[in-house]
């Protein structure tokens, strides 16, 4: 472990990544302090500097902040999930969102709400199962069908995949009424009206997730290399490849739990960072994560101003400005192959 | 072998023999004298003639079940009595202007959808690329969703709608432009700009009150419920022009199935044909969404099941809209009956029913539309 950390700090992208954290923070100080309502800028700032009237106090620390914390963590999630899986399959396009896994985690979590769970570790435990069996689920069926070496086949079937299950989860909310009130605006995809406790019970499989990814990623860049050199430096392709699999659910099915599913957040991120850091999947990871705080938080802010007295759900925003970066990459004449 | 070939035509020439050449294998020739004393005959694929047949049937008898079941069940003699003229009060009123209205409309959503969806694969020589999955049923929703916000009247005028499938449309090929509309990267630059537009359509739902987006959301992932009544006739309208259309772009299409070398070198203005070709598959699509909210995926199940039906040899345009129009029927009929108070939206019955079928057409090893 210590030699991973030590492999990852000599890979580390100083500049461009103190850059990006400063960054990261002004607009994390940004979202605390705009919103829709009434309190301001200023009256904000009062609060952080220690006093500010009440209404104030409660508006910034039990709305504002965590909601500002939820969205960095959900970036940060996203942003590594979409950076590992597309080291995993070796596909710029391979995203959670695009390729059913979030689509799979919200339908394990309506499965789970019909059958009559409302505890939020529970939700957590079966959006992350629903993760994993999505991602396997794709993963072999386009291995056995030999479509994961074609990148853009691999996107259609998940786009296949995720339709079916977004149909299957309309369906299955037509059934319970109390289940589709509970959902119906978790399943758009959005931060507002979550709480910190759903934070907190994510923060386990997240450590669990942020461990492995610590063991893994000097395996994985060396698996960059191709399977036979991989093996020759001493690692074990299949091993890697599952337990990256294993993170890629558990982080996504953590993000899901806490903000419904939110798709494209995992191809813009990795997409900036490769293009800052080049292919080399550490640099890539410590780029991601300020980078998927920054998109998801920033994204949130305009989802507050932008029809300022109600609310966008977040996953407009991540479509519109991953949608472009989507067909750019495959207008490319050369796609590109990680 | 080319000197006996002349030898012999030359010899017919002369001798203007009555026998025309012979019927090929699997087919019929209807021969019929002009009053002039012209002759002219047609040669029909015995399969395809079979195969339209047997949809006309199925179509009929699946109209028949819409039309008699329900909430309130209805007798076969009932039924038929309802149809020539005769009947209850209370038959007539529920068949004639409930549930008839509702049949017209699924069918000829069913069948513009459908016969978009056949061009469209044709067009692009991939049996993916069809208008719901390249994003233009996306483009057209957004566009009529933007007209129920700005305009709050009534649902979807069919203008708007037209408009988004052929902004969707012209976006998509003209991204795709340098690459040709051949192969995958077209439809997933297609998808990206579905994302966009159904992003759209969220972002103008997220703008109007409550009550509207609820009305509006069943719309919106495709239903038969809340149909415009304007919106069916131009539909009506728009429908019957196109279908011509495409029956008369029918031998180009079945060039197109060929490289471009091959069609430009058999006399097919490929260019130009290729251009009608998606105006008629947009302006279907455009009208089709008008009335039904985006239901894509019948466009994916038609022409698949007229293309393993009728014979191989040409595009089959009107087995595709009776496969889209039955499929369309019993689609609904499903959504209405099985869960009988609840209704499902006919665009998840067609999405759960689709889905797999999507997924089984694109993971099985490849072969070529034709």
């Amino acid at each position: 472990m210590r030699q991973a950390l030590f492999a990852a700090q000599a890979q580390h992208p100083a500049i461009p990544w103190l850059g990006l954290v400063l960054l990261m923070s002004s607009v994390m100080l940004l979202s605390v302090l705009v919103g829709a309502g009434e309190v301001g800028a200023l009256r904000a700032l009062a609060v952080l500097a220690g006093d500010g009237d009440p209404e104030a106090r409660f508006v910034v620390g039990s709305l504002r902040l965590p909601r500002t914390l939820i969205g960095v963590v959900v970036g940060l999630a996203l942003g590594c999930a979409g950076a590992l899986l597309q080291a995993v399959t070796r596909n710029p396009l391979a995203e959670p969102g695009l390729l059913g896994v979030s689509a799979g985690s919200a339908f394990a979590v309506a499965v789970a709400l019909l059958l009559g769970a409302s505890a939020t570790t529970l939700r957590v435990s079966a959006a992350q199962l629903g993760a994993l069996a999505g991602c396997l689920c794709v993963l072999s069926v386009a291995r056995l069908r030999g479509v994961g070496g074609d990148p853009v086949r691999l996107v259609l079937a998940g786009a296949a995949f995720s339709g079916l299950l977004a149909s299957l989860t309309a369906l299955l909310l037509l059934f319970d009424q109390r289940a589709a009130d509970e959902i119906r605006f978790w399943v758009i995809g959005s931060l507002s009206g979550r709480r910190l406790d759903d934070l907190l019970a994510v923060l386990p499989s997240l450590a669990v997730a942020s461990l492995i990814v610590l063991s893994i990623a000097r395996p994985l860049a060396a698996l960059s290399l191709g399977e036979r050199v991989a093996a020759g430096l001493g690692h074990r392709p299949g091993r890697v490849r599952l337990l990256v699999i294993v993170a890629v659910a558990l982080l996504v099915g953590a993000a899901t739990a806490i903000a419904g599913p939110i798709a494209f957040v995992g191809l813009v991120v990795p997409f900036a960072a490769r293009a800052l850091a080049g292919p080399d999947i550490r640099r890539v990871l410590w780029l991601c994560l300020p980078l998927g705080p920054l998109m998801v938080v920033s994204a949130d802010i305009l989802s507050r101003l932008l029809v300022a007295p109600s609310e966008m759900p977040l996953g407009v925003l991540t479509a519109l400005c991953g949608a472009p970066v989507l067909v750019a990459v495959v207008r490319a004449r050369r796609l590109p192959t990680l | 072998m080319s000197l006996l070939f002349v030898a012999r035509s030359a010899a017919r020439d002369k001798m203007r023999p009555s026998t025309a050449p012979p019927v090929p294998h699997g087919s019929w020739r209807l021969r019929w004298q002009w009053p002039g004393g012209g002759e002219a005959s047609l040669l029909i694929s015995r399969r395809s003639a079979l195969a339209n047949l047997g949809l006309l049937l199925a179509l009929m008898v699946a109209s028949g079940v819409y039309l008699a079941l329900g909430s309130v069940r209805l007798a076969p003699q009932s039924l038929v009595a309802v149809l020539l003229g005769g009947g209850g009060l209370m038959d007539r009123f529920m068949v004639i202007e409930l549930r008839l209205p509702r049949l017209w409309a699924a069918c000829l959503t069913g069948a513009a959808f459908a016969v978009a969806g056949c061009l469209m694969q044709t067009l692009a020589r991939n049996r993916l690329a069809t208008p719901g999955i390249i994003g233009i049923d996306n483009g057209a929703t957004a566009f009529a969703v933007a007209s129920v916000v700005g305009l709050g009247v009534s649902l979807a005028p069919p203008a708007m709608a037209l408009a988004g499938a052929a902004t969707a449309a012209a976006i998509t090929f003209g991204l795709t432009a340098g690459g040709g509309s051949r192969g995958y990267r077209f439809i997933v630059a297609g998808i990206g700009v579905g994302a966009v537009f159904g992003a759209i359509t969220q972002l103008l739902l997220a703008r109007v009150d409550m009550d509207t987006a609820n009305a509006a959301y069943p719309w919106t992932v495709g239903t038969l419920n809340a149909r415009p009544t304007g919106a069916l006739l131009v539909l009506a309208v728009g429908s019957a022009v196109g279908l011509v259309m495409a029956m008369a772009l029918s031998r180009a299409l079945s060039l197109m199935r060929f490289s471009d070398a091959v069609a430009q070198g058999l006399g097919s203005q490929v260019a130009r044909r290729r251009w009608q070709v998606l105006a008629v598959s947009v302006l279907l699509t455009g009208l089709a969404v008008a009335v039904a909210g985006p239901v894509g995926m019948v466009g994916l199940i038609g022409p698949e099941i007229a293309r393993s039906l009728s014979c191989r040899r040409g595009v089959p345009i009107i087995a595709s809209a009776q496969a889209g129009a039955l499929v369309m029927v019993l689609a609904d009929l499903v959504g209405r009956v099985l869960l009988a108070p609840i209704e499902l939206p006919v665009g998840i019955v067609t999405a759960v029913v689709g889905g797999p079928w999507l997924l089984w057409i694109l993971l099985r090893p490849l072969r070529s539309l034709a």
